[in-house]
């Protein structure tokens, strides 16, 4: 399938072109807070007041797109926590209250399809929809979903997106299980800092896909992934992934990795570097963004930018190669456990 | 509006192995008995902690969080929700049933397709602790999120393959088996195990009540004086095969069509045209390739709101010209949520299999606006071996299978 449009929101200037003509946003300290633009032009009053920041930032990506392209044949979005901050408002209150009467607007937001719906009502879209909603394979399947309906003959286009934004209770948990750095750390020296823990993240990602290849930005070939794998057993599913694409590891000339600074996992990263990948580029982008469990999506913008022939920020280039993007592999995975791959291409 | 008519499939979709447990039981046969014998599992509730417990029943699966741990052999350990402790009780009797090899449970070539919309929000009181930094942590840190059941599945059994959860709200495992049907139709996969889990939570009761669509007296599905939902919990798993998979097995029914579309109405509630339901149940005729006739039953979603049941009946005569004998099975299990695409899929096929069908309950007057009532006996020797079961879920999701005899 081909991407024919996108639109990004997160915490560097990516809404608006050119997107890396001043030098990127640098963060101190654990989080990257999406730069969100103005809603009030694209979502009606009385909903934004209603919306919580998920739903928001998914929608201010989506609709530009929607209005643009109001023919689409489905929706299908990625996010792991949804509208957490309507959930935990929604508990909080009935802890507080000792289920009291409560208001349904919180707990009508919380269910992470409600962007989906959202967008469905919104754009009078009846036809396919889903959200998935698998941690940190949440926008891998979403991918996998529409490579499936484009195989199907099921559609000729849908919107594939992503939203997450940074919940204050999600990272309350996630510091109790010693998930992000106790020590503040520059965005410049996130990924040498070589100690445990990272930074935590947000943003939205919305592709517009098509069957069509005429004038599209570039072409998402494949996604894969695998659930607790040794090292071998990744490189080995790394390898047959890439051979089912008719492709070797040597015919990959750009890497876009998911190192994200903390030391106890980056090695799944510089391992397959030496392992499969010597000389090919590197390309890093939770420096920029910060972790998230969908934030894949982030790299299959920033990987459609270079593929479609924008220049690589210095702050994302991790190791330079020879060969400008052509095959590009992106490869993530959460604390060793989830690991997906995405193959994009140029489009011809 | 579009309909989706994929490309003619290539292998079918063979359903070789269930398991289940609701307020029914906690196997497929207890289920059975209970549907058989018209015995409601909506009661007063023995387990759950909550103010609504004196004032509204509930469907509860019948076992304490310490005795559902047991039954999975896993004694003493720590960190498990009631919505992973259902999963994993449900999965294991469908591996079993569908005699799947660990090695095969654990290769590359089965997925597993799971749903949960309340994950581990079940616990209200260690989520709240959590998130708001009161204490050192609880054990259940990385088991709230509706993936997390997910993970702990893929984990217990070793699997490598394809993992997705999918929360398209009640209708989350519908779309979890259409999924897993596709992926296999599509060659990608030769196995895929499919289904959801939800317990009863605090956040599903207020929720729900906050929505005033929360009955205080067992649900009544298609009633004229329904008056909302009974929420129900459990957890169902179908194991999917590849036909060229399935030599010398029993295969209890095919997965033949299935239809998504959403409709595009409002957050919680579905438009008086019934488009989503139209256009979902359209999508499964289209793909299975029948026409509404050949359809022997449709296992309603049936919730007992107002809204849902004028617009299913709607939509469904709309799509068939009469309505064909249904029956809402929420009537002996509540709303099941993201479990009940799953468990009304075991539900189906168990139709399938015994060609019976099940009394739908607690319908003493009929909606006026058809001419139609639900089945209200258990009907044995039924002529089933076509049916069709619809979700439907908040923010417009629709969705609706089709099961075959095989």
């Amino acid at each position: 399938m081909y991407i024919q449009d996108l639109h990004c929101i997160s915490p560097q200037q990516t809404q608006t072109e050119p997107f890396f003509s001043e030098p990127l946003r640098h963060y101190t300290g654990n989080k990257y807070i999406a730069l969100e633009p103005d809603y009030a032009p694209l979502i009606p009053a009385g909903l934004l007041r209603r919306t919580g920041k998920a739903v928001k930032m998914g929608l201010g990506a989506a609709l530009p797109l929607l209005k643009k392209y109001p023919d689409l044949d489905g929706i299908v979005i990625a996010t792991s926590a949804g509208g957490i901050e309507d959930s935990m408002k929604f508990l909080t209150q009935i802890v507080d209250y000792e289920e009291g009467t409560l208001t349904p607007t919180h707990f009508v937001q919380s269910t992470p399809n409600s962007l989906a719906g959202m967008l469905a009502i919104l754009s009078k879209n009846t036809g396919y929809n889903t959200t998935h909603s698998n941690k940190s394979l949440s926008f891998e399947a979403a991918l996998q979903d529409a490579l499936l309906l484009f195989q199907e003959g099921a559609c000729s286009s849908l919107l594939v997106g992503n939203t997450e934004q940074f919940s204050q209770h999600n990272y309350n948990i996630e510091s109790l299980e010693s998930t992000y750095k106790t020590e503040p750390v520059d965005s410049d020296k996130l990924l040498k800092s070589g100690t445990s823990g990272t930074v935590c993240g947000e943003g939205a990602a919305m592709f517009v896909v098509s069957k069509n290849p005429a004038e599209a930005l570039a072409q998402i070939s494949d996604v894969g992934q695998i659930s607790s794998p040794g090292q071998e057993e990744l490189h080995a599913c790394m390898v047959s992934f890439l051979a089912s694409n008719q492709l070797v590891p040597d015919d990959i000339d750009t890497l876009v990795l998911g190192f994200n600074g903390d030391q106890r996992y980056d090695f799944w990263y510089s391992d397959l570097i030496s392992t499969l990948f010597p000389s090919q580029s590197v390309i890093s982008f939770k420096n920029l963004v910060g972790e998230y469990p969908t934030a894949s999506a982030f790299a299959v913008w920033l990987s459609t930018m270079l593929l479609s022939g924008q220049k690589c920020p210095a702050e994302a280039l991790y190791k330079k190669g020879m060969q400008p993007p052509k095959n590009l592999l992106i490869y993530n995975h959460s604390k060793g456990i989830q690991h997906g791959f995405i193959l994009l291409r140029k489009a011809v | 509006m579009k309909i989706l008519q994929p490309n003619k499939p290539k292998s079918r979709v063979c359903v070789t192995g269930m398991g289940i447990l609701s307020a029914l039981g906690k196997t497929q046969d207890e289920n059975l008995q209970s549907l058989r014998n018209g015995n409601s599992g909506i009661a007063s509730t023995k387990h759950l902690l909550s103010k609504y417990t004196r004032t509204h029943v509930f469907a509860e699966v019948d076992a304490s969080n310490e005795e559902l741990l047991n039954a999975a052999g896993l004694a003493g350990q720590a960190g498990l929700t009631r919505t992973d402790l259902l999963a994993l009780l449900a999965f294991r009797e469908a591996v079993k049933d569908a005699g799947l090899y660990p090695e095969q449970i654990s290769s590359a070539g089965t997925a597993l397709l799971s749903a949960s919309t309340v994950g581990g929000m079940c616990l209200t009181q260690e989520l709240y602790a959590d998130s708001h930094l009161q204490g050192t942590g609880s054990p259940y840190l990385s088991s709230y999120a509706c993936g997390a059941h997910t993970l702990e599945l893929a984990k217990r059994y070793q699997m490598r393959g394809y993992t997705d959860t999918i929360n398209t709200a009640c209708s989350s495992s519908a779309n979890a088996i259409m999924l897993g049907a596709r992926l296999i139709r599509a060659g990608k996969i030769k196995r895929a195990i499919v289904g959801g889990s939800d317990s009863l939570s605090l956040f599903t009761i207020n929720g729900f009540n906050s929505l005033q669509i929360l009955s205080d007296k067992p649900c009544k599905p298609f009633d004229e004086h329904r008056k909302g939902l009974t929420l129900g919990e459990g957890a169902a798993y179908l194991v999917l095969e590849a036909e060229e998979e399935c030599k010398n097995k029993k295969i209890y029914a095919v997965v033949s069509g299935y239809g998504n579309s959403n409709d595009a109405f409002h957050p919680s509630s579905l438009s008086e045209e019934a488009t989503g339901v139209v256009a979902a149940i359209n999508g499964a005729l289209a793909t299975s390739d029948l026409d509404p006739g050949q359809i022997s039953f449709i296992n309603a979603h049936g919730t007992a709101t107002l809204n849902n049941d004028v617009t299913e009946l709607r939509g469904i005569l709309k799509t068939f010209g009469r309505i064909p004998p249904y029956a809402s099975t929420k009537s002996y299990t509540g709303h099941t949520l993201a479990a009940a695409g799953a468990i009304e899929a075991v539900y189906s096929i168990l139709c399938i299999r015994h060609n019976e069908m099940y009394a739908s309950l607690y319908c003493d007057t009929p909606m006026k606006e058809f001419d139609s009532a639900p089945v209200s006996a258990y009907t044995r020797h039924a002529g089933i071996d076509k049916v069709m079961s619809n979700s439907f879920g908040f923010a417009g999701n629709c969705s609706s299978l089709i099961f075959e005899k095989a």
